[in-house]
């Protein structure tokens, strides 16, 4: 049999399952994951110099909370034990945005200005996920790890007997209160479509983070308004410890941080699907 | 056949803003912005073969990279259609790029930090190519580009050279139908401008694809394309064979011929008086004697039989030669003076 030469078609590929796309996708976040964690991990004395910052850092803060405390028994009702729980679970979420976000915070010039992108669009992966995986701060799982210690230590101290529930919820509550943070920076990255800022607004809203590792009624009434509902930081720490510090009163409002996430990064997402499509028609 | 590509009017404009001077005109800027639309692809048409290989060439700002982005799926036009193989690249990129290999010269498609071997295996996992098919095509291009050497060594630690047998190899790991080439030599000696050549040779060959490829050295084109679409200002200035570019009225050949006593460049324009040929001789005055004379002619409007005839039944002449200019003056010449051939509706045979 002589050899045919294909028909010049192209097939859209065979039609999939939802669950089928997801495990695919899924299966290679975990190859990008293994591969770049490998790759930081040939640099160990990155790795050494990471935690060690990372310690001092957090150090400090906690040196700050407890002269502050010296002088004052408790902020507006707060005792040290519960800012401290605060404190312990803003980490967390925040260790989980810093591992896998990072390169959300240089977008505009790595992807923009630089031209990656071109390379992300040619692949048959989402481009969000491919941006998200394309590197991972190690770091984040030290933040991680303190935080989980600090807010154990919290909640021994307050006498908290943590039920199954309680546990589960957390699983649910710390990735709702990374993704808030995930989608707030992702706003930030999708308006570099628009304004080519090579600076951007990252930095002084990474700044704003800062003030939601704090009992939100230690605040004026105007930034309370902004960190509940402009730049939504009042979700990723202080509303989801109420759950487990807040008494009958006001934990109910912890679970409202899942719905908040989900809202806020739809919306993150529809402008980022916005500046994409602006981008495919200026190519800049 | 039905094309495998087909550019029908193509057409891509980008809105630029432009900044006033001083301070005053940036808060002009902020209010009012003085926009003005450039057209970088201006109604471009043609259509490719599957296992076409085809230069697209142009000058700097001519439009071939805009082409290649909308063609690639990057770029949405603003007005025309782009088909490949009954999809859309910019509607259905996502699908698009699984028969998609792209290489740019200029940067790479590989990531910095990791070994390229890693780096294959994600392309692997990404585009689900199977483990055998994965290792068949290894072990091809190792044979072809050996990659062996440096298989385990970071990209970034990587020469020029050794980065582009990565990058063909990365483009073409899934078997791609369609590979783009955007100035895939450049920057590269001699030795492994030759290597990228032989192994796309080879790739077209046992790997059935179709290659786009634009670059600044026509070296590329003459040793892989047969047909060639030259584009300026946007528009398409020539789609053809690149053998009938050498046949169009852009080729001027040299007859050179070595007479056996001196004769005035004067004598010799007067025997050609009636044919389209311009006579110099060794960068002397038409009236002062020399030997050597050259004549510069196209083959569209005369023959060097008939020029060469005249000569020998006038002079002595001791020898001659005849120059075929190299292609970059034939492309030169088509910028320069506009000199085209009509543009054939379909140039594939």
């Amino acid at each position: 049999m002589t050899s045919v030469a294909p028909a010049p078609y192209l097939t859209a590929g065979a039609p999939r399952s939802r669950l089928a796309r997801a495990r695919r996708q899924i299966g290679i976040i975990g190859a990008y994951f293994a591969q770049f964690l490998k790759m930081r991990m040939a640099y160990r004395a990155d790795f050494l110099v990471d935690l060690a910052a990372n310690l001092f850092a957090i150090g400090i803060q906690l040196a700050t909370l407890s002269v502050l405390f010296s002088k004052v028994p408790s902020l507006r009702g707060w005792s040290f034990e519960q800012v401290l729980f605060i404190y312990g679970f803003s980490l967390l979420p925040l260790g989980l945005f810093n591992l896998i976000s990072v390169n959300l915070y240089g977008f505009a010039s790595h992807y923009i200005a630089d031209g990656h992108l071109d390379r992300v669009l040619l692949r048959p992966v989402n481009p969000l996920a491919q941006v998200l995986c394309e590197s991972f701060n190690i770091s984040g799982l030290n933040e991680m790890i303190l935080g989980c210690g600090i807010m154990i230590w919290a909640g021994l101290a307050l006498g908290l007997r943590p039920v199954v529930l309680d546990m589960v919820l957390l699983l649910v509550l710390v990735p709702a209160a990374a993704s808030i943070y995930t989608a707030v920076f992702l706003s930030l990255a999708a308006v570099s479509f628009w304004h080519e800022d090579r600076l951007g607004l990252a930095p002084p809203v990474y700044n704003v983070i800062r003030f939601a590792r704090y009992p939100l009624t230690i605040y004026g009434y105007g930034v309370r308004l902004i960190l509940t509902f402009v730049l939504p930081f009042a979700w990723v720490a202080y509303m989801p410890s109420l759950w487990y510090i807040g008494g009958a009163e006001l934990r109910r409002w912890a679970l409202a941080t899942p719905l908040v996430a989900l809202l806020v990064a739809a919306l993150a997402y529809g402008v980022w699907r916005a500046g994409l499509r602006r981008y495919a028609s200026t190519g800049s | 056949m039905t094309p495998l590509i087909t550019v029908d009017r193509l057409t891509k404009d980008y809105r630029l803003t432009q900044r006033r001077e001083g301070v005053l005109g940036g808060l002009v800027d902020l209010v009012r912005p003085r926009k003005r639309v450039l057209r970088a692809v201006d109604a471009v048409s043609f259509t490719i073969a599957a296992g076409e290989m085809v230069g697209y060439i142009g000058a700097n700002g001519a439009g071939k990279s805009t082409t290649i982005k909308m063609l690639t799926g990057i770029l949405t036009p603003t007005a025309g259609e782009v088909r490949v193989g009954g999809l859309i690249p910019y509607r259905q990129r996502q699908s698009y790029t699984r028969h998609v290999g792209v290489v740019f010269g200029q940067r790479t498609q590989l990531w910095w930090d990791l070994a390229v071997v890693e780096s294959l295996r994600l392309l692997q996992k990404i585009y689900e190519v199977p483990e055998a098919d994965y290792r068949q095509r290894l072990d091809f291009f190792n044979e072809l580009l050996g990659l062996q050497e440096f298989l385990h060594q970071p990209v970034r630690k990587l020469s020029l050279g050794q980065r582009m047998r990565c990058d063909l190899a990365a483009a073409l790991l899934h078997a791609p139908r369609l590979l783009f080439l955007d100035e895939p030599t450049i920057g590269l000696d001699v030795v492994a401008k030759e290597n990228v050549r032989a192994f796309l040779r080879e790739a077209r060959d046992q790997l059935n694809v179709t290659v786009i490829l634009t670059t600044h050295d026509l070296r590329d084109i003459e040793q892989l394309c047969r047909r060639v679409i030259i584009i300026d200002h946007g528009k398409v200035l020539y789609d053809g064979l690149l053998a009938d570019l050498r046949r169009g009225p852009g080729h001027r050949l040299r007859l050179c011929v070595d007479l056996a006593e001196p004769v005035p460049g004067q004598q010799l324009a007067a025997l050609t008086a009636d044919l389209p040929v311009n006579w110099d001789g060794d960068g002397t005055r038409p009236e002062v004697p020399t030997h050597r004379h050259c004549a510069t002619f196209s083959r569209a409007e005369t023959n060097a039989a008939v020029i060469l005839a005249r000569v020998l039944a006038a002079h002595r002449v001791r020898d001659m030669a005849l120059n075929e200019p190299a292609i970059e003056d034939v492309v030169r010449r088509i910028y320069r003076d506009g000199l085209i051939l009509p543009v054939k509706e379909t140039a594939v045979e």
